[in-house]
């Protein structure tokens, strides 16, 4: 009995060809170049291919694209294939976009030991529309809205330049082979001096994998006491890198979460940032958020109901992020902080 | 589990040889696609696969009942039935907690405290997608345009992964007559599926994703920071962001599909070279305007009731057009920013009066350069999180000339002109890059093809992030 592919053939056969003339493959070729394609593609791009699987969130996923990528990326080299790469990238001005850089700084201060407070609290530095403020709002993705409601909040106020918000997905301080904040925010500090400060992080940050360990340290799971430790030392150093300089900091803390068990895990990194903070009076402000958005029953809550008796939709539909409402609210506890401690509105009065 | 990722580069390279392999034997072919497509959804959540099968199970089991019924009251209560499911469903995980806060707020502005309760249902991915698909199956059916056919190949139709999460919104009777006979594996349109392939990837990765981090988030995410230029500069940036990402999505499903030997609809045609909105409409997403002209203005009366009742139905076609698009007001705003227009338009062309006169270039420019601002005029509510921010933008925009502009960056300019140039490209231009890499040989041709990614991956960012359409 024939096919009903051989029955097809015999009954019409078709042309060779497509509009504006162009060739008709078989299936076998169109395979063929596909997985030819793209097994070269892979080469010419395994050092980027690498550094994807490099930082990817820790478990069997993760492994097995480093074991496939990382013999590729050495054969890619070997015959000098990743060269175009990295001569395009040079041409875009990203030359070091492959690069995997784990590098935590050490703080200055020893971990847990008590940091020395100002005698008296920092005089009120008063801002000008011609000596502005100039305010860095950085962290992962969670930081955002709060972020864009901070540049609203803060637009009509000529003595503030905030910077764009450097706000990146999927990064935090566990992970400095996903993004750097560590070496980034140094260079920030250094390169255009801004005297606030405003951080997120810990979104990201409620795993057991951590890279940037100093050698010999070993890391436990997620909330083990040496767990703890390693990530109260680089909150730490995050907050002595922003305020060596006199830089003012709010960080602000993790909100409940629609997952009650992710809510205990970002209990315990917003633990660690507030008693960092509270040793850093007058140069680190914790902003609690827990309570902004617990709904009636002080679980979590979508949905808020403002003063007005308008239900306002707070969070996301992820059950993390913020909506631009919350992002409002924030922004206006951000405000009233640094307002606390800069003078930046005497200048309207004359 | 997005398309230019490489966990999708790997599920498609297993795919593509078995799909072949097993498509002679359609009854071995059906349960491996869409074993294949399920797989496919669940890399997003494993639930979703549910309602999926539940929206095969529905649409296919009410279909058949319309085929089989005689009586047209049962036919008819069977039809109203199946799209209270689908509808309903839509609804719920879509609507609920929009209809629920308008509701509670509508009553909130006269004192009321109305106790409703909002369910933070998420919504999962391309469900608008696969309910119009079967909205369209069965209402076909019921037209008696369509006659059902076996669960597998219906079960298939809906699934197929290049369409599911967002679209094209594929029509039964073009897609189910290719399913249900073995694609001839002599003739494949590979140069043109590479081509729609390698251009989606690029308008994504590189334009649409360049756009939207380096002005359009940060303008629309906080207006009052930046300049009109700026402004200006993000709202069309905005335009080609959006074109980009969704054309890039089309092009990569119909190309992913001819691979796969199977034929999808054009989904766009050029869409910001149109001369009047009525044009835009027939050049953007142009499978979602004929389903709301077939499904939706054509039951509603359409054209056939006068102007008055003629307009009424485009308006109505045009605001839940804009529902479709997302729970919110500032949607429905941008469905009826179009339907006004296209009543306008209308009614300007039924005046005694007018007559059509002949197109200079002068006047197709002037045309065309009127419907793009009247377009991104709309761009504004469809992105905006809120009135208060179309309006802060749109304020914005005529109140900050002369300040310091350094979003508008040479970058910026060159990705919306590539965007907007890529419309007013002869048609021949393609056409020819077709027909020349169709006639290189193999080895060549995956050349090009790794040195076309080769290029996408360098030049996008880390990471990809998710497309536009998918929250639809």
């Amino acid at each position: 009995m024939d096919s009903p592919i051989r029955e097809q053939r015999r009954r019409r056969p078709r042309p060779r060809t497509g509009e504006g003339g162009r060739r008709l493959h078989s299936a076998g070729s169109a395979i063929v170049v596909s997985l030819a394609g793209l097994a070269l593609a892979v080469l010419l791009n395994a050092p980027g291919l690498h550094k994807s699987a490099t930082i990817q969130p820790e478990g069997w996923k993760r492994d097995v694209a480093l074991d496939v990528t990382g013999p590729l990326e050495s054969l890619s080299g070997a015959l000098l294939l990743d060269r175009p790469r990295h001569a395009l990238k040079s041409a875009l001005g990203r030359s070091h976009d492959d690069d995997v850089d784990t590098a935590v700084a050490t703080t200055t201060t020893p971990v847990g030991a008590p940091v020395s407070a100002p005698a008296t609290p920092p005089e009120r530095t008063r801002f000008t529309p011609k000596r502005k403020l100039g305010v860095y709002i950085a962290g992962d993705s969670l930081v955002v809205v709060p972020g864009e409601s901070l540049l609203r909040a803060t637009a009509g106020n000529r003595a503030i330049a905030p910077e764009p918000i450097d706000g990146r997905i999927a990064t935090g301080l566990e992970r400095p082979d996903v993004f750097n904040w560590f070496t980034h925010i140094e260079d920030v500090m250094r390169k255009d001096k801004p005297r606030a400060v405003v951080l997120m992080f810990g979104g990201n940050d409620d795993h057991n994998f951590m890279t940037g360990v100093p050698e010999g340290r070993q890391v436990g799971t997620f909330g083990s006491p040496s767990w703890r430790a390693e990530y109260r030392r680089r909150v730490a150093t995050v907050m002595e890198t922003v305020t060596r300089n006199g830089a003012y900091l709010v960080w602000i803390g993790l909100p409940i979460s629609r997952d009650s068990e992710q809510t205990k895990r970002f209990d315990v990194m917003n633990t660690i940032v507030q008693s960092e903070a509270a040793k850093r009076p007058g140069r680190v402000s914790y902003l609690d958020t827990y309570f902004f958005f617990a709904g009636g029953d002080g679980g979590y809550a979508q949905y808020v109901e403002d003063s007005a008796g308008k239900l306002v939709k707070m969070r996301a539909d992820d059950g993390v992020h913020f909506e631009r409402p919350a992002g409002d609210l924030i922004a206006a506890k951000v405000l009233e902080r640094l307002e606390d401690r800069y003078d930046l509105t005497s200048w309207r009065r004359g | 589990m997005l398309f230019p990722t490489a966990t999708f580069a790997i599920f498609f390279m297993l795919v593509l040889p078995l799909s072949w392999l097993l498509q002679p034997r359609g009854e071995r072919w059906r349960p491996f696609i869409i074993a294949a497509s399920f797989v496919f959804y669940a890399a997003w959540d494993w639930k979703f696969c549910l309602l999926l099968a539940f929206s095969i199970v529905w649409n296919y089991a009410l279909g058949l009942g319309i085929h089989r019924s005689g009586d047209p009251r049962h036919r008819h209560v069977l039809l109203v039935l199946a799209l209270v499911g689908n509808l309903g469903v839509l609804g719920y995980f879509k609507y609920y907690d929009f209809f629920v806060t308008s509701t509670h707020n509508l009553f909130a502005l006269v004192g009321l405290d109305v106790p409703l309760d909002t369910r933070s249902i998420v919504l999962p991915v391309g469900i608008s997608f696969f309910t119009f698909m079967g909205i369209a199956y069965v209402v076909d059916v019921y037209r008696r345009d369509f006659a059902p056919v076996g669960f597998g190949t219906f079960a298939a139709y809906l699934s197929f992964f290049p369409h599911l999460v967002a679209g094209p919104i594929v029509r039964p009777g073009e897609l189910i007559p290719q399913l249900s006979t073995p694609r001839d594996p002599r003739y494949v349109d590979t140069s043109r599926a590479f081509f729609l392939i390698g251009t989606g990837l690029f308008m994504k990765v590189v334009i649409a994703n360049h756009l939207a981090a380096h002005i359009v988030d940060q303008v629309f995410g906080a207006p009052n920071q930046h300049s009109s230029l700026e402004v200006l500069v993000g709202i069309y940036a905005y335009a080609v962001q959006i074109y980009a990402d969704f054309f890039g999505y089309t092009n990569i499903a119909i190309g992913i599909a001819l691979l796969l030997g199977f034929a999808f609809p054009q989904n766009f045609d050029a869409p910001y070279s149109a001369t009047s909105i009525t044009d835009f409409w027939r050049r953007w997403h142009m499978t979602l305007s004929r389903w709301l002209r077939d499904y939706l203005y054509i039951p509603l009366g359409g054209n056939r009731g006068g102007s008055l009742a003629t307009y009424r139905n485009l308006m109505l076609t045009m605001l839940i057009g804009g529902l479709w698009h997302g729970a919110g007001w500032t949607f429905v705003v941008w469905g009826g920013i179009h339907g006004t227009a296209l009543v306008a338009e209308r009614w300007w062309r039924g005046r005694p009066s007018f007559v059509e006169r002949p197109w200079t270039p002068g006047r197709r420019a002037w045309h065309r350069f009127v419907t793009f601002q009247v377009v991104c005029f709309a761009w504004v509510f469809f992105r905006a999180d809120s009135f208060a921010d179309a309006r802060s933008l749109i304020e914005r925009l005529f109140t900050a000339w002369g300040e310091p502009s350094p979003l508008v960056t040479w970058g910026v300019l060159a990705a919306i002109a590539v965007g907007i140039g890529s419309q007013y490209l002869p048609r021949r231009l393609p056409l020819a890059i077709m027909a020349r890499f169709s006639r290189l040989p193999v080895p060549a041709q995956a050349t090009v093809l790794a040195l076309g990614l080769l290029v996408i991956h360098a030049m996008g960012p880390e990471g990809v992030a998710p497309f536009i359409y998918f929250r639809f």
